[in-house]
């Protein structure tokens, strides 16, 4: 991968980053912009772009590590029951009326739900001094479904008109972005992040299977805890930052791959950075398609990302990519 | 078409009771409400639950929620007549009920305006004549009241009704709240929305720039919850003005309460 390529990509996503800040429902020229457009951009669009960029890197990065250290190109980040922990634990908060902690109530619940099951796979997945791969997936996906059935359960017996706020939530929605939320976001998803990038060494050869691993100079199960942990931290802060966005954390690494190859060195960051430019088009097409109205984004992305998903498939092939 | 087919036969058994049925179903509480108003208290043997008012109601057996009330509940609660809306219930419960031969009436008023015919045209099926016409009368001469006496309106203002801040939705077209800020002689600036209750863009509240705000009380603590959002408004008219007023969920529920509800935001106004 040559270092031009590598600042074109970067220089690419920096553009659509800032073009999203501008463009929407009303075209805001910076040069021009009035008071009340440079309110906007203020406090309304620029957080909200930076808490897209946010979550989509989480996401992007943590399904690369994900996929990664399972060994299993269908594991994505939600696939450890750490979404429906977040979304179950925000759903109670909502509906029991727990405000104590004021306009950070729900993204506490969520990031509390989120830890607390990522704690549990944890305990599940482990079995002598070992995380081991298979257990951690199974444990995931059994937990997620008894998680989703307590939360439908909770959805289907409540009149509490917090359930249309918590499935909105469900859904994925950008529009509650706050400045004040943004700097434990930054903390916790560039700590996972660093921890991810930094080993992403160790996690090309964890693909290649333990022994080899071992025999290259891994600690295997320190390096896989440890990326454990980094996706739990990633994750947690992107679900409570704005709810549960799907497709990025499966999709992007995949697409990132067919596109550059499997060399995690680059296919993290590049997951990263790319699931961030992504979520921000997802919402920007969000609230610029039907004004007044807005889409939550976690419907925009599946809508726009599969198609094109399945058009790479098509075009190359996944399995010798 | 199935719906036709649905509604023509629902109108096929929903000929006018000689004497009012001792048994009634309430399937949405607005409906409740109204069933309460008429007096009707004792021969409500059933609710949603989601009738909470008036406070007697909650004491009244639940048979499940509006979309989806217990079919069985409903059956063994042995009902004369089963009250349904176009709002909220779903048309195959009235095609099951009339499976068990059970009588099912659709009360079809969705605006305000439509409110007190369609108050009358239940009593007729419940053969109250009188009772609902007295309600309706009451209900069409609080409301010509209320637009006579705004009719002199300074100037025709921009509103906006919040339901909820985070995410923020607020009240569309279709919503008596919508009539009641017409009715108020101002102009609700999410009118031309496509729902009734659309989860709303906070850019385009800022671009739109109410002159004000009304805030609906929910169950939480609403006030809390609504100073990040008005923060993020505060370069909007109504906020700087401190135009922003927190009103009572009288307007939620097409019933008797609406007047309250619109006498209630005539009074911040004045």
């Amino acid at each position: 991968m040559s270092k031009i390529k590598l600042a074109a990509l970067f220089c690419a996503a920096l553009f659509v980053m800032l073009l999203s800040l501008f463009l929407g429902s009303h075209v805001i020229n910076p040069f021009q912009a009035s008071d009340v457009e440079r309110e906007i951009l203020i406090s309304i669009r620029l957080p909200r772009v930076i808490v897209a960029v946010l979550m989509g890197m989480a996401l992007g990065a943590s399904g690369a590590v994900l996929q990664g250290i399972l060994k299993n190109p269908l594991a994505d980040p939600y696939i450890l029951g750490i979404s429906s922990g977040a979304a179950l634990s925000a759903t109670l908060g909502l509906l029991s009326g727990v405000y104590i902690f004021g306009k950070f109530s729900i993204p506490l619940t969520a990031f509390i739900g989120a830890s607390f099951i990522s704690i549990v796979v944890g305990f599940f997945g482990w079995k002598e001094g070992k995380l081991l791969p298979e257990r951690l997936l199974l444990a995931g996906v059994g937990l997620s479904f008894l998680l989703y059935a307590m939360l439908m359960f909770l959805i289907s017996i409540s009149s509490h008109e917090g359930i249309r706020r918590a499935v909105l939530w469900i859904f994925g929605d950008l529009s509650i972005a706050d400045w004040s939320m943004i700097p434990y976001g930054i903390v916790f998803i560039i700590a996972g992040l660093y921890i991810s990038v930094s080993r992403a060494k160790a996690l090309n050869a964890l693909m290649l299977g333990d022994e080899i691993a071992h025999s290259l100079g891994f600690a295997v199960h320190k390096e896989r805890l440890l990326f454990f942990l980094s996706i739990s931290l990633m994750t947690s802060a992107s679900v409570s930052l704005g709810g549960t966005i799907g497709f990025i954390g499966l999709l992007i690494p995949h697409m990132v791959r067919f596109i550059m190859g499997a060399d995690n060195r680059f296919v993290v960051p590049l997951s990263a950075l790319y699931g961030g430019v992504f979520l921000c088009i997802a919402d920007l097409i969000g609230r610029s398609l039907l004004p007044p109205m807005e889409i939550p984004s976690g419907i925009i992305t599946a809508l726009v990302g599969s198609p094109y998903f399945l058009y790479l498939l098509r075009k190359r092939d996944v399995l010798t990519a | 078409m199935l719906p036709i087919v649905i509604v023509s036969l629902l109108l096929s058994v929903t000929s006018a009771f000689a004497e009012t049925p001792k048994r009634i179903i309430s399937l949405a509480p607005n409906v409740t409400e109204i069933l309460f108003a008429l007096g009707l208290d004792n021969s409500v043997v059933g609710v949603t639950s989601f009738c909470d008012y008036p406070e007697r109601a909650k004491d009244k057996p639940k048979v499940g929620g509006m979309s989806n009330p217990s079919l069985e509940r409903v059956v063994s609660l042995k009902p004369d007549i089963v009250i349904m809306t176009t709002d909220g219930n779903p048309k195959v419960f009235a095609e099951r009920l009339q499976s068990f031969r059970i009588q099912t009436y659709v009360f079809g008023a969705r605006t305000l305006s439509e409110l007190p015919q369609g108050i009358r045209a239940l009593g007729l099926a419940l053969g109250m004549r009188e009772k609902a016409d007295l309600l309706a009368r009451e209900i069409e001469s609080s409301l010509n009241n209320l637009s006579r006496s705004s009719f002199h309106a300074s100037r025709k203002e921009k509103v906006l009704f919040i339901i909820w801040p985070e995410p923020l939705i607020v009240a569309g077209p279709g919503t008596a709240i919508d009539d009641a800020i017409g009715i108020l002689g101002h102009h609700n600036i999410a009118a031309k929305s496509r729902s009734s209750y659309p989860k709303y863009s906070i850019e385009e509240t800022i671009l739109q720039s109410p002159d004000i705000i009304f805030i609906g009380k929910g169950h939480a603590d609403i006030r809390d919850l609504s100073k990040g959002l008005l923060k993020k408004l505060s370069w909007v008219p109504a906020v700087k003005n401190h135009r922003v007023f927190f009103v009572s969920d009288n307007l939620y529920r097409l019933g008797p309460r609406v007047i309250y509800g619109i006498e209630e935001m005539a009074a911040c106004l004045k």
